[in-house]
């Protein structure tokens, strides 16, 4: 009975590790859908982005950089860009990639059937249309726009618009619905366990861009290991344990697993940084908080660098820019941030004419984010300052409902990444209309966002986001105190960088 | 018998019905809604306005209330909001999985606990029947999900035995099945065990008291044939609607045992449903898991005179 009962357990156990060269990680959510772009979130677009890419990608200082693409090139009237396609590029079926594929997949992203997320940003609601897309030859793509627009390749290589990637028309099921990726990207779909576990094989046939390493979406690509599973687990305690008996190669943990990995030389432990934004939102339309001199004064009583240290356990770099650091665009000016000064904040708060009013902090309990811990720090500080702070803490879903209504005072909030920094600006910026939840009303700060979107300048565009951090730093219509930093904890087993900007990348990633 | 079973399956409609409204009601009423979650904060007024109007989510609530009523009552529960697929196979996918752990858990718990409980019982006071009760107490004080954080640490991390990530159902692969199932049944049994065994002893009790047990005694009859043939089928009737009210509950989601061991269950689906405001199937799950609850009754119900003659389905 021993003997069976062994036997049986070893058997089983065979089939429950991962092979010598598949890379085994967990992520916390499932995949929503494999079609690019469309039913998605942060988790589908990295798992996606290993099977598909699109003309042009992001690098990692933020500028986009050519993918399917040989090079881009513009006309000097900022109208038209030419795409020449890479030689040699072969969809996952073994098809070679041609400019009809491209065309083809212009026509269904731009069908309001496909439900393309990103549509509005190319058919002129947001300003940009896309008037012409043509092919003078069958490796070449041309599009025609309607305006100069300097974020337009930016738009094309956004993640949530999944990069809008080239796929195989066969990705379509013979009734036109979705089906599955054959896309061009390191690694092909390989099976799809609802609610369990995702899969992915390596693509023999995949040519690289050139580069020798990766940088960002561009550069090296080439698939090291054999397969990737994901399996879907969203408890901490069990992604611990999956890693600590090795049947993890790599997950996301809580920051205050990181010391017990970092000790540990089974392990490394890498804190990936990305461009989303955690915040401190400031309703400039609220009553109170209209008041600019309250603003600054709450901004003075907060001392960025402590608040970072608490909530992200010492490892995180306090940034009080919509530019990222590692963008191209992070100059000194960016690096300025709001003084903390006690002093001051009584001065503040004597001119605002202050009476103890009290001023809540919305937060949430999600994992993702430190929301929760950030509104303890703050109100903490906020009321060694002698500001009556006071925390509600609400679900996700009813403070996402408060933030695009408007109806708060100020929320502990963050912001999903933009490397644009005009696009990051946008994103908390405009008219208060009750429904977009912009907090920056400054009529001058807008007109400079509209004008640096249409500028392609790098000079001209870098004064004018200093210029724009400069007045947000006096306007304060939010406290940006970081950026995004995820905790990522991968096997000594593993070589190579498994995530970028908090999404896994593990092409020229290897396993021993 | 037939025209019982048909009553009270006629009689849930009713309840069936107030739970669908109630589900459809509440859920709307609470701040949030599945298209500001979908876009999160990408959203603009306008893609938001159009994603609202391709889930339907525009119409007013009654007429959307309409819509689905009318294509559940066809066996529609629509599609998941998040997924995009279909609800009802959807549903019965992770009930099927959720109904494999529980039932093997539920029915080795009672297979251990009931005869335990009438040992215990039977030895009231001694030595016996206090390990058992205060095993029993212990095992219903522990929190299910750290008893199932403990048992992976043991069998998973420290021995290495059993994997920690996957599942696959037992009718597919038994080897592997099994394999994956072990620690969430193992959680749950040990649970479980406990509260069958309190209850399996406090009927038992009270059985042991009556006349005709000490009847039977008199009469000379040993132990063990009072304790099966005189005290088990009277004691089983609490235990056996126990069994149902647990079944009813643990069947309508075990979502800290599947979260804690990464199974794909009923329990798991309704709390992700929740947090992504995924209407349907939310609405589908609620459904699902009240029609469970009236059938586990019904069948607890007719199944009641086998152990207990005074009791009739009528």
């Amino acid at each position: 009975m021993r003997t069976i009962l062994i036997s049986t357990l070893m058997l089983g156990m065979l089939g429950a590790p991962a092979t010598a060269q598949t890379i085994v990680a967990s992520i916390a959510q499932d995949v929503r859908s494999t079609n690019p772009g469309v039913n998605r979130d942060d988790t589908t677009d990295g798992v996606v982005l290993h099977m598909v890419e699109g003309l042009v990608g992001y690098r990692e200082d933020g500028s986009v950089g050519p993918l399917l693409a040989k090079s881009v090139e513009m006309s000097a009237d900022g109208l038209t860009y030419t795409f020449p396609l890479r030689d040699g590029v072969t969809f996952h079926n073994g098809a070679s990639l041609t400019a009809e594929d491209v065309l083809w997949n212009w026509a269904r992203y731009m069908d309001p059937a496909t439900e393309w997320r990103c549509l509005a940003e190319f058919d002129g609601r947001n300003g940009v249309k896309v008037e012409d897309i043509s092919a003078p030859d069958p490796m070449t793509i041309v599009m025609r726009i309607n305006k100069p627009n300097a974020v337009f390749l930016d738009a094309l290589a956004r993640t949530d618009c999944g990069m809008a990637g080239i796929l195989h028309p066969d990705s379509l099921a013979a009734d036109g619905s979705w089906d599955r990726p054959i896309g061009t990207g390191p690694y092909k779909f390989a099976a799809w366990k609802r609610g369990e576990s995702f899969e992915m094989v390596a693509f023999d046939g995949y040519v690289s861009p050139p580069g020798d390493k990766p940088d960002g979406y561009v550069g090296a690509k080439t698939p090291r290991a054999e397969a990737i599973r994901l399996h879907v687990i969203s408890d901490p305690e069990t992604i611990k344990a999956g890693l600590l008996s090795g049947t993890l190669d790599l997950a996301a943990v809580a920051s205050t697993d990181v010391p017990m990995f970092r000790s540990n030389t089974d392990f490394n432990v890498a804190d990936s940084m990305d461009a989303s934004k955690h915040t401190l939102s400031l309703q400039t339309a609220d009553p109170l908080m209209s008041n600019v001199a309250l603003r600054q004064a709450i901004a003075a009583a907060i001392d960025l660098p402590m608040l970072v240290a608490q909530v992200t356990n010492g490892m995180g770099q306090p940034n009080a820019s919509a530019v990222f650091p590692q963008s191209m665009y992070y100059s000194d000016i960016q690096k300025q941030q709001f003084g903390h000064d006690p002093a001051r904040v009584r001065d503040l708060l004597a001119e605002a004419g202050y009476k103890g009013e009290p001023i809540t902090i919305i937060a949430n309990k999600r994992p993702t984010t430190p929301s929760f811990e950030t509104a303890v720090v703050a109100q903490a500080m906020m009321q060694a300052a002698g500001i009556n702070a006071k925390i509600e803490v609400m679900e996700w879903a009813t403070q996402l409902s408060r933030y695009f209504s408007g109806n708060y005072q100020m929320m502990s909030f963050s912001y999903s990444s933009r490397f644009d920094p005009a696009l990051s600006f946008e994103q908390f910026s405009g008219p208060f209309d009750g429904k977009s939840g912009k907090v920056w009303h400054n009529p001058e700060a807008l007109a400079l966002i509209d004008e640096v979107k249409a500028v392609s300048d790098p000079a001209r565009r870098q004064a004018i986001f200093d210029a724009l951090h400069q007045m947000y730093l006096n306007d304060v219509p939010m406290i940006i105190y970081s950026n995004g930093l995820n905790d990522i904890v991968t096997s000594a087993r593993l070589t190579g960088d498994v995530s970028w900007q908090s999404k896994l990348r593990l092409w020229e990633v290897t396993k021993q | 018998m037939l025209k019982f079973a048909l009553s009270r399956l006629a009689a849930a409609i009713p309840t069936l019905l107030i739970v669908s409204v109630s589900v459809f009601c509440l859920i709307r009423l609470i701040p949030g809604d599945p298209a500001s979650l979908m876009l999160g904060d990408l959203a603009d007024a306008a893609s938001l306005a159009d994603l609202r109007a391709r889930l339907g989510l525009d119409e007013p609530i009654h007429v959307q209330f309409g819509i689905w009523i009318g294509n559940a009552l066809t066996g529609d529960l629509g599609r998941s909001i998040t997924s995009q697929q279909e609800v009802l196979p959807l549903l019965l996918a992770r009930l099927a999985v959720s109904a494999e752990i529980v039932l093997i858990a539920v029915v080795l718990a009672a297979i251990v606990a009931v005869p335990l409980g009438m040992v215990a019982a039977w030895r009231q006071g001694g030595m016996i029947d206090l390990a058992l009760v205060g095993t029993a107490t212990l095992l219903l004080s522990i929190p299910a999900f750290w008893m199932g954080l403990l048992l992976l640490l043991l069998f998973v991390l420290h021995l290495g035995w059993l994997p920690l990530i996957g599942y696959v159902p037992i009718r597919q692969d038994f080897t592997q099945g099994l394999l994956y199932v072990i620690l969430p049944v193992a959680t749950l049994f040990l649970h479980e065990v406990g509260v069958i065994l309190r209850m399996s002893r406090a009927s038992t009790l009270e059985i042991l008291r009556l006349d005709y047990i000490l009847h039977a005694r008199a009469k000379g009859l040993s132990e063990p044939a009072i304790l099966w043939r005189h005290a088990f089928r009277n004691a089983f009737g609490p235990t056996w609607t126990l069994l149902g009210i647990i079944l009813g509950n643990l069947l309508g989601g075990v979502a800290v045992i599947e979260t804690v061991f990464a199974i794909p269950g009923l329990g798991r689906l309704l709390i992700e449903a929740i947090f992504a405001r995924d209407y349907p199937v939310i609405q589908g799950c609620l459904l699902l898991i009240a029609t469970m609850y009236v059938l586990v009754n019904l069948v607890v119900d007719l199944l009641y005179p086998l152990f207990d003659p005074r009791v009739t389905a009528q």
